[in-house]
């Protein structure tokens, strides 16, 4: 009886570091494959010298300096373009004539490659922060508008006749029917457009800036730094890593209902 | 794990996010005084307006004629160029080769000064062991460079200086960061560049300038160039930029340890890297003068019969002298 428990203790435990072990062991092979001379350490800084270098900029200030104006861009960026997608998506979901008036545009510009927008976007914004945060809030609000209308249009027509049945009035349902029932995948989109947050905001902070995780990367690249670039991409890897943990977190705490 | 354990560790995680995000903000929010004028000038890492506002004097001057300088970081030329286009920008410090595209373009550009020239810090460079010790070695081999940028200047120019054709090399576009990769691992046999990209690979890559601009003929000069509409209308503050400007490099041309000092910090570039630039590069910001213009059409004509432009553009035009 005993044995058992901490045999699924072990087991438990042992889950916990599954996802971990391929990560680890890419960064031992990197180390490896550095220090024993593989490949030249001007090319690929092995992970400890990367390290030294985050400390070293972490100590001059540089680094929580540049992380903390990339997170106040992608912030109000999402919030921005998550917001608008939010509505623009409910309206779609919710109305026949909207939904025909506005979805094939919105189509139409998911798909533009944010880099080919960057011209556009100087000549609209100019070159200051309005540029940056908007390009953030266009590639943020795409997954939202998405999910949070397909979450909608497929919300099982049974529950809404019931909710009829009940009587509900047209607030009631949407609060206490459509809402709740269109929620996982709003979320599902919430999740993406955290990912999606990160991957613009390269994009965007190429636009003459001179603050960012984007500016050190691109910056780096210029001198061939290669120790701030590997930086930069852990960075992005550890930064896209958090949302995504507290999207899902989110997930969980909001949809405890479903059990 | 626990509900109320899940829901605590978000709310950190949240607090912490919102704090970071509020100190972003903070470090990028611009005090306006809405007594000055704002001009904004745009430049790269390392260059004449790089030292400028390290050294700081340059703002403060303008600010006692009531102007405030608002400094903008470009990766490269074209951006600036676009940048410039918008008007988003009143004076753009670039190389020789990105105005001459613009124009070609139809950009409403107009030269306003010449700067140094970093003639003895561009070339192409190839590894001291590959072989190659002149330009006539360089028949059939793979060069680096980047389209229309002043590298492809660099290369055309210095195959015409050797009586070689266009087609005697392998042409290999690459950006900048692959062109570093690509070189290393001997996959292209040279690289034309600047400094202080040159620097850094002649020190650590084991290569030597195969040519320099001085030989070939391609300077590599630095210009400013401001919005056609911008330039005519702002006369005396263009004259205002080049004269402290020019003092500045004045400064930075007799103090080559504090320049060295202040560009290894702003680079992130090895001490010895920056101090072979520095050492081989003559700082200074000119009135425009037939010489410069000349020197541009040269790169406009050159890039026009190569068919890099597909239009030809008539610097001669588009300068203001300043008198």
């Amino acid at each position: 009886m005993d044995n058992t428990i901490i045999l699924k203790k072990i087991n438990f435990s042992f889950r916990k570091i599954i996802p971990w072990i391929i990560p680890i062991v890419i960064i031992l092979f990197w180390q490896l494959i550095v220090s024993v001379g593989w490949v030249s350490a001007t090319i690929l800084p092995s992970p400890w010298d990367v390290l030294k270098d985050g400390a070293e900029l972490t100590v001059s200030g540089e680094l929580p300096k540049n992380m903390g104006i990339s997170l106040y861009r992608a912030t109000v960026g999402f919030v921005i373009g998550g917001s608008i997608g939010f509505v623009l998506g409910f309206i779609n979901g919710l109305s026949k004539i909207a939904r025909l008036a506005f979805d094939s545009t919105v189509q139409m510009l998911r798909n533009i490659p944010h880099l080919a927008l960057i011209p556009l976007v100087i000549l609209l914004m100019g070159i200051g922060e309005p540029a940056k945060i908007f390009l953030v809030a266009i590639g943020c609000m795409f997954p939202i508008y998405i999910n949070t209308y397909h979450g909608i249009i497929s919300v099982d027509q049974k529950i809404i006749e019931m909710g009829h049945a009940y009587g509900l009035k047209q607030s009631a349902m949407i609060r206490k029917i459509v809402f709740p029932a269109a929620l996982p995948t709003i979320l599902m989109g919430f999740r993406y457009a955290l990912g999606v947050m990160w991957t613009t905001l390269i994009v965007a902070e190429t636009i003459s800036s001179s603050s960012g995780i984007g500016y050190m990367a691109t910056n780096a690249e210029q001198f061939m730094d290669m120790k701030t670039i590997i930086l930069c991409i852990l960075i992005y890897a550890l930064l896209g890593k958090l949302s995504d943990y507290i999207a899902k977190n989110f997930e969980i705490i909001f949809l405890e209902w479903r059990g | 794990m626990t509900h109320t354990l899940r829901k605590t560790l978000l709310f950190i995680l949240l607090f912490f996010w919102i704090l970071i995000t509020v100190y972003g903000w903070f470090q990028i929010r611009e005090e306006s005084n809405p007594t000055l004028k704002t001009v904004t000038i745009g430049f790269q890492a390392g260059d004449e307006f790089d030292i400028a506002k390290s050294r700081g004097k340059f703002a403060t001057k303008m600010e006692k004629k009531g102007y405030k300088v608002k400094f903008k970081e470009f990766q490269n030329g074209a951006a600036m160029m676009q940048a410039l286009a918008t008007g988003n920008i009143d004076y753009a410090r670039v190389g020789d080769t990105p105005p001459v595209s613009a124009l070609a373009a139809g950009t409403k550009l107009t030269y306003v000064a010449a700067g140094g020239t970093k003639e003895k810090g561009s070339g192409i460079v190839v590894k001291k062991n590959s072989g190659i010790n002149s330009m006539a070695d360089l028949k059939g081999k793979r060069v680096a460079y980047t389209k229309g940028t002043s590298s492809q200047y660099m290369v055309l120019r210095a195959l015409k200086t050797a009586g070689l054709g266009i087609n005697d090399i392998k042409w290999v576009n690459l950006d900048q960061d692959a062109a570093a990769v690509a070189y290393s691992k001997n996959k292209v046999d040279a690289w034309a560049n600047w400094d202080p990209t040159v620097a850094q690979v002649e020190i650590t890559e084991n290569s030597k300038l195969l040519v320099n601009g001085q030989q070939a003929g391609a300077v590599n000069r630095s210009f400013i160039v401001s919005p056609s509409k911008f330039a005519k209308n702002h006369q005396s503050l263009s004259k205002l930029v080049i004269k402290y400007g020019e003092q500045d490099m004045h400064w930075a041309n007799t103090h080559h340890k504090q320049v060295i000092k202040l560009m290894t910090k702003e680079l992130k570039l090895s001490k010895k890297v920056v101090t072979l630039e520095i050492e081989r590069r003559t700082f200074g910001i000119y009135k425009m003068n037939d010489k410069y213009v000349k020197e541009e059409q040269e790169i406009a004509d050159m890039f026009y019969q190569s068919g890099v432009l597909n239009k030809q553009a008539t610097v001669a035009k588009h300068v203001d002298y300043l008198k």
